[in-house]
């Protein structure tokens, strides 16, 4: 029908499967994100570390190129867990950055105008909008990191060969799990925030603060009890000790790590309970 | 009500359905049963109008009692049900960032559209409530007329066979309220789609319901049926006469009128459906008098409110 007529007609025709509506949500998240060229810009940046790291495993296994280029295999240096930890460390970073520029920008602005009363008018519950957006911020994170991470892991295994990659599969499950866990924890808390705050640039401002007054808050305790008690409040060192028991390092908390999983479980949960009461078609005046 | 005492071509009926929201009682005990095509929502603010239409919407979980909206229970998969509804809310219901073709697109997806159809659609919507020269810009930038109109636009993009209204002429000027009655109007004269309309402007109600549902203090005040109501009220009517002529009562009888004297000029009449106002005028001229006045007598929607806000007891 040609838009001029000015008619209306109701719809008759396809529609897509209600337990894949939540992906409409996703689409339009995704949309929305790469509408800005910065964060494409920054999101293309995420990716160098990686890269830069691909680069040299597979330079430091190019013997020809390394004589071309007058170096040895001894001055590259071996490439030691250390290195891995630095890579999962620079690609957990600007993560966090894109996830902080993206996830408030994500519920926000639907809550700034009541329009998510009208998302929620129809067939798509709370569930499916939360899912949503947590999808959308998975499929934006999860390549520069863990993905990549996994690249550069199978890059090294087969450049070195010799059963390298089964005697150090805890580097996989490091750069699964350890990104899986940090991307999943860290966006629960930034739409919880959003929802909370409900203003963009608030969100962004509450999420950092809340990561440093946690921090400051764990770091306090541990100096006046002069004990690593505090640690259970330190989300930031939580991650990184659950990170450092995945690659099967020493870990940087004195608290013992199933302390920190239940720091970060505490934290997802306490995040869901937030969206829970915040992410309603109307809230209730008591 | 018993599965056999349902009507199969209600729109919305209300069994026993009471609310309770933050510890206190909103809606209590609703019962009725709607079939109008046009149903308006009628109360004083805090009536409960707005948290019928939420219930109904399975936004809130009655605490007894039950409904059913096109012949679905609320309490049931409240997403298949949503599917065939069009919300517009009574406050603002926008994304300030997005234009207006882009937000009735994504909600035309949520409804189930695959994206092609939903753009189509997005665009004809906009067009019919004439907002098409303006589609392409941020909403955050209309006015409230034009954010009004928007809102009833996304409740209409996915096209649904129940359009739940909240107050839609709020902050409308008189051109655009005239504007949006007619547009409730035409999608109501087309057959396809029910509308529940909430207000609390009773001039709205009346020209577009053909039922109303009057709510007081959560509590059902009257239900009546407007358009049988207009139908009856055509039969009674009040005359004046030039001259005092009896025989003009008693012809008037005699063609099955019921015929009561007010003074000697005056008389109300209840007509039968083959009796008309012609020849009310004929028998006048028939007995040398003529009509100097004649009014059909209207039960107006403002007499009825009234009634129901002064009876406690409910039920017209």
């Amino acid at each position: 029908m040609a838009v001029y007529e000015r008619v209306w007609r109701p719809y008759a025709g396809p529609v897509t499967p209600v337990g894949r509506r939540f992906l409409v949500v996703t689409r339009y998240a995704l949309a929305e994100a790469f509408s800005s060229r910065l964060f494409t810009a920054f999101y293309a940046a995420c990716f160098l570390p990686s890269l830069l790291s691909l680069g040299l495993i597979y330079l430091s296994h190019n013997l020809a190129l390394l004589g071309q280029l007058g170096l040895t295999r001894e001055l590259m240096g071996g490439l030691t867990l250390i290195f891995f930890r630095l890579l999962f460390l620079w690609q957990a970073v600007p993560a966090f950055f894109l996830m902080a520029i993206l996830a408030p920008g994500l519920v926000a602005p639907d809550l700034a105008n009541g329009a998510l009363p009208l998302y929620l008018s129809r067939p798509l519950d709370r569930r499916a909008y939360v899912l949503g957006k947590l999808a959308a911020l998975f499929l934006v994170l999860s390549p520069p990191t863990w993905m990549m991470g996994l690249a550069v892991y199978l890059l090294q295994a087969l450049e070195e060969g010799g059963g390298w990659g089964r005697a150090n599969w805890r580097i996989a499950l490091a750069y699964l799990v350890g990104h899986l866990v940090w991307i999943l924890v860290i966006s629960l808390l930034a739409l919880a925030i959003s929802a909370w705050v409900r203003f963009r640039p608030a969100a962004l401002g509450a999420l950092f603060a809340l990561l440093f007054v946690l921090s400051a808050f764990g770091s306090t305790v541990n100096a006046i009890t002069r004990s690593s008690i505090g640690d259970a409040v330190h989300l930031t060192r939580a991650i990184a000790s659950v990170v450092q028991h995945l690659f099967g390092a020493p870990t940087s908390s004195g608290l013992p790590v199933a302390v920190n999983w239940l720091t970060l479980a505490a934290v997802g949960l306490l995040s869901i309970v937030v969206l829970n009461r915040k992410l309603r078609a109307h809230e209730v005046v008591r | 009500m018993t599965a056999s005492a349902r009507s199969p071509a209600a729109v919305v009926e209300l069994d026993g359905l009471s609310v309770r929201l933050g510890g206190r009682p909103v809606l209590c005990d609703l019962r009725a049963s709607l079939a109008g095509r046009a149903i308006g929502l009628l109360g004083p603010n805090g009536a409960g109008k707005t948290t019928l239409l939420r219930t109904l919407l399975d936004f809130f979980r009655p605490s007894a009692g039950g409904a059913r909206v096109l012949g679905q229970e609320i309490t049931g998969d409240g997403r298949e049900l949503r599917s065939r509804i069009g919300y517009m809310p009574e406050s603002d219901g926008f994304i300030a960032g997005q234009s207006a073709v882009r937000f009735l697109r994504l909600m035309a997806e949520l409804a189930g559209l695959p994206p092609r159809a939903a753009l189509e659609r997005a665009h004809e919507v906009l067009f019919y409530v004439g907002l098409g020269e303006a589609r392409y810009r941020r909403i955050g930038t209309f006015s409230t007329g034009m954010k009004q109109m928007v809102k009833l636009a996304q409740a209409l993009a996915h096209g649904p066979r129940l359009l739940m209204l909240d107050e839609p002429t709020n902050g409308l000027d008189p051109p655009a309220r005239s504007r949006m009655l007619e547009l409730i109007r035409d999608i109501r004269d087309r057959g396809e789609t029910h509308i529940l309309l909430s207000s609390h402007l009773l001039a709205d109600v009346e020209s577009v319901c053909d039922e109303v549902l009057i709510l007081k203090q959560g509590r059902v005040a009257a239900c009546c049926n407007l358009a049988e109501q207009r139908r009856a009220n055509r039969s009674f009517v009040e005359v004046e006469l030039t001259d005092a002529a009896p025989a003009f009562a008693q012809e008037l009888a005699g063609l099955g009128c019921e015929v009561a004297l007010v003074g000697d000029r005056r008389l109300k009449l209840v007509m039968p459906a083959a009796v008309t106002a012609r020849d009310l005028f004929e028998a006048a001229a028939r007995h040398q008098t003529a009509i100097r006045w004649l009014d059909c007598k209207r039960d107006s929607l403002q007499d009825i409110f009234l009634r129901a806000m002064e009876d406690d007891r409910g039920g017209v």
